[in-house]
């Protein structure tokens, strides 16, 4: 569906530049949720703005790799050309919920948009991103009826079977299709909540917004940079459920960032453990939480505060995540590292899987970038 | 929430109300700049006229400031503007003349908005660049003219070589219909006749655009300056992730909240067009209410005309306020945070 192979995301400013993604590899497939975690500043946002290639360039600036949407690369896709892949496409779901809505426009404008720009896709009024080849049996044409469509992933007008040409939809058509998905996202009382504006809302609304906008355009793949952060405990939990029972719900594949451990444990199939702009440990969620193979990962999880203990001191990582512009030789964590030996200090550590971790088909083996990947279970 | 219709029109009442007293103050200090440093007012008011006109201006001059500026404020409430040195009277004077300046300075507002606001988002969309340049020189070389320069070498020169009329409202004196709005395009559309709605735009392009190329500057440098506050914002990114393309984000999310400043400035602009009508309707013979106002003041060969000259510093200031009023209107209708109470 979504495959990322070695990039490396540079930013320059002024004289000085930072590797803030480096050699990144990873796939996404329909209906299954991939994770990313690690520290703030380690790069996990710019991975995520950098697949619909969001970030403003310059200042950051692709260095390497490749981003393989329907078998296109989106790295060298033109500047006309990206529109159309966003969206439809690739939805995203961002960290500020309070800003991210226009304070110009009503609930409505803002969801009937997104619904608009999908409905014109499927029926080929405008162009749509087709790339290089059909993700899809796209044998099924659109049906009338609202809420069965909800669920079908978005259809690219041209590309396998027939295209239905159909009215202009009506203000009203709109209104009933905007309506589901506030419903979808559990919003309460939505024939209100359509006339107002942002401003007149609250944080978990305006996120749960955004999330209905991004998945009325049914989106193919979905990035959520840490989607609930923002928000309160309590409704953190009610959106975190939201999306769970929609990944089942619409088949899509999703990115999900956050820098909380028990979140991506709660919704993520895989994860992928970010360092310094690397990507150190990748694997099923319970196998890398379970059994971590990088002495990150393990630091990570101990320095998480567990719910049910209570006895003791929090343990904190020593040192500190390092600056961008200077970073250590060979291994990027050797200068925290409980392990460390001459080597880590030399030699860049390759993503190396696990020995005799289960190999099943479709699912990302467990690999970790430790050339002591062996003995990082006898840590403490 | 705070915001339906009855509410805008309560809105709308306040600020009429508050209107009141600001032209209260405008029509006092009027009064009493013209009146106040005048020896021998009457043989200056009116230098042809007999002994009896002479006599009943002095006996009126005579009396206390006070009385005079009542007196004054009851005529002007009763709809008498008083009248110019030859007895005509002021009020269908400028009855006929605002009409024709409000509709060069409509038309020129309008080149501002369709010219000015787009070349302002194009500044900010290439800031830094040679289209932002490019824009800037524009700009500011119609904000370093003089008016009387402009006005002139458009006149002159610009007038032949593009083949435009450069005087005047239509190319005949006489015209086969009634003049019931005084806005020369109105008035040949009301009549139903193309050609002389083509003429009266014809005559009216170019004083338009002298005073919209000079006014310019503001509406395109506060254009520019708001898109980029506003286009780094999270909201503008999300229209962009929506997969709308530059042009929607760029005039439907990002400008749509950067008018609201623009808008504000400019409603404070059109005040001050008036101000520019004078010398350009003087070189364009454009038959309007700063023409009017350069007679009253004694301008070409005309003898001044007080009374004149106070009905257009009163106009001028009522129609500043207007404007004012206007963009305070269409700031809380384009903001919706603005509450309308």
């Amino acid at each position: 569906m979504l495959e990322v192979q070695h990039l490396s995301i540079t930013y320059t400013v002024g004289a000085g530049s930072f590797p803030a993604v480096t050699d990144v590899s990873m796939k996404l497939y329909p209906g299954r949720v991939v994770g990313i975690v690690g520290e703030t500043g380690c790069g996990k946002s710019t991975l995520a703005k950098a697949i619909p290639r969001l970030l403003p360039e310059p200042p950051a600036t692709i260095g390497g790799g490749r981003i393989i949407f329907r078998g296109t690369d989106l790295v060298h896709v033109s500047k006309r050309q990206l529109p159309m892949v966003r969206g439809t496409g690739i939805g995203m779901i961002f960290q500020e919920p309070l800003n991210s809505l226009n304070p110009a426009y009503r609930v409505f404008d803002q969801v009937a948009e997104s619904i608009r720009i999908r409905h014109f896709r499927e029926m080929g009024y405008v162009k749509s991103f087709q790339g290089g080849e059909v993700p899809f049996d796209y044998s099924k044409r659109p049906t009338e009826t609202v809420s069965s469509s909800l669920t079908k992933p978005f259809l690219p007008a041209g590309t396998a079977g027939e295209v239905v040409r159909d009215r202009l939809r009506s203000r009203s058509d709109y209104r009933r299709e905007v309506l589901e998905y506030l419903r979808l996202v559990r919003i309460n009382d939505p024939e209100t909540i359509l006339d107002l504006f942002p401003h007149e809302l609250s944080g978990g609304m305006r996120q749960r917004i955004m999330i209905a906008m991004a998945l009325s355009e049914k989106p193919s793949v979905l990035i959520a940079d840490e989607p609930t952060s923002a928000l309160d405990v309590t409704i953190q939990a009610q959106v975190l459920t939201l999306m769970k029972e929609l990944i089942e719900e619409v088949q899509t594949a999703i990115l999900f960032i956050s820098h909380d451990l028990g979140v991506i444990a709660e919704t993520a199939d895989e994860v992928g453990v970010m360092y310094a702009g690397q990507i150190v440990e990748y694997g099923p969620v319970a196998e890398v939480f379970h059994n971590p193979r990088h002495p990150y990962t393990k630091a990570l999880l101990r320095a998480a505060p567990n719910r049910y203990k209570s006895e003791g001191p929090l343990s904190a990582m020593a040192g500190s995540v390092p600056n961008l512009s200077r970073l250590p030789t060979g291994c990027r964590f050797h200068p925290r590292c409980p392990l460390v030996q001459a080597v880590c200090r030399e030699k860049v550590p390759t993503l190396d899987p696990i020995d005799g971790a289960p190999a099943t088909p479709g699912v990302a083996a467990h690999a970790s970038a430790c050339f002591f990947q062996k003995e990082v279970p006898n840590l403490p | 929430m705070g915001r339906n219709p009855s509410d805008l029109i309560l809105f709308i009442g306040k600020r009429l109300v508050q209107l009141v007293p600001v032209l209260f103050g405008v029509i006092l200090l009027t009064f009493f700049f013209t009146h106040l440093d005048l020896t021998n007012v009457c043989n200056e008011w009116y230098p042809h006229a007999g002994g009896a006109t002479i006599h009943a201006c002095e006996a009126s001059v005579n009396q206390p400031l006070l009385n005079q500026f009542f007196q004054y404020l009851v005529n002007l409430l009763h709809g008498n503007w008083g009248s110019d040195v030859y007895g005509a009277a002021v009020y269908p004077a400028i009855a006929a003349a605002l009409p024709a300046t409000l509709e060069l300075v409509f038309a020129s507002l309008f080149l501002m908005v369709v010219v000015g606001i787009p070349l302002g988002v194009i500044a900010a969309q290439y800031s830094g660049r040679w289209a932002d340049h490019l824009v800037r020189v524009f700009y500011l070389s119609g904000w370093a003219t003089p008016t009387y320069l402009g006005a002139v070498v458009a006149a002159v020169f610009l007038g032949p070589l593009l083949g435009l009329p450069s005087g005047g409202y239509f190319s005949t004196r006489a015209v086969p219909f009634p003049q019931y709005t005084h806005a020369s395009i109105l008035d040949a559309m009301l009549a139903g006749s193309l050609p002389y709605t083509v003429d009266a735009i014809d005559h009216l392009i170019l004083p338009a655009t002298v005073l919209a190329f000079i006014n310019m500057g503001i509406a395109t440098r506060m254009t520019r300056a708001s898109m980029l506050e506003v286009l780094p914002l999270d909201y503008v990114r999300s229209a962009r992730m929506k997969g709308l393309s530059e042009f929607w984000v760029l005039y439907k999310h990002a400008l749509r909240n950067a008018l609201i400043t623009t808008t504000t400035v400019l409603g404070i602009t059109a005040g001050g067009l008036l101000s520019g009508t004078v010398v350009v309707e003087e070189v364009f013979q454009w038959p309007g209410i700063g023409q009017y106002a350069y007679a009253s003041i004694g301008g070409g060969s005309s003898v001044p005309n007080f009374a004149g000259a106070i009905a257009v510093v009163i106009i001028f200031a009522i129609a500043v306020v207007a404007a004012n009023l206007i963009a305070d209107i269409l700031y809380g209708v384009l903001d919706p945070r603005v509450d309308w109470r």
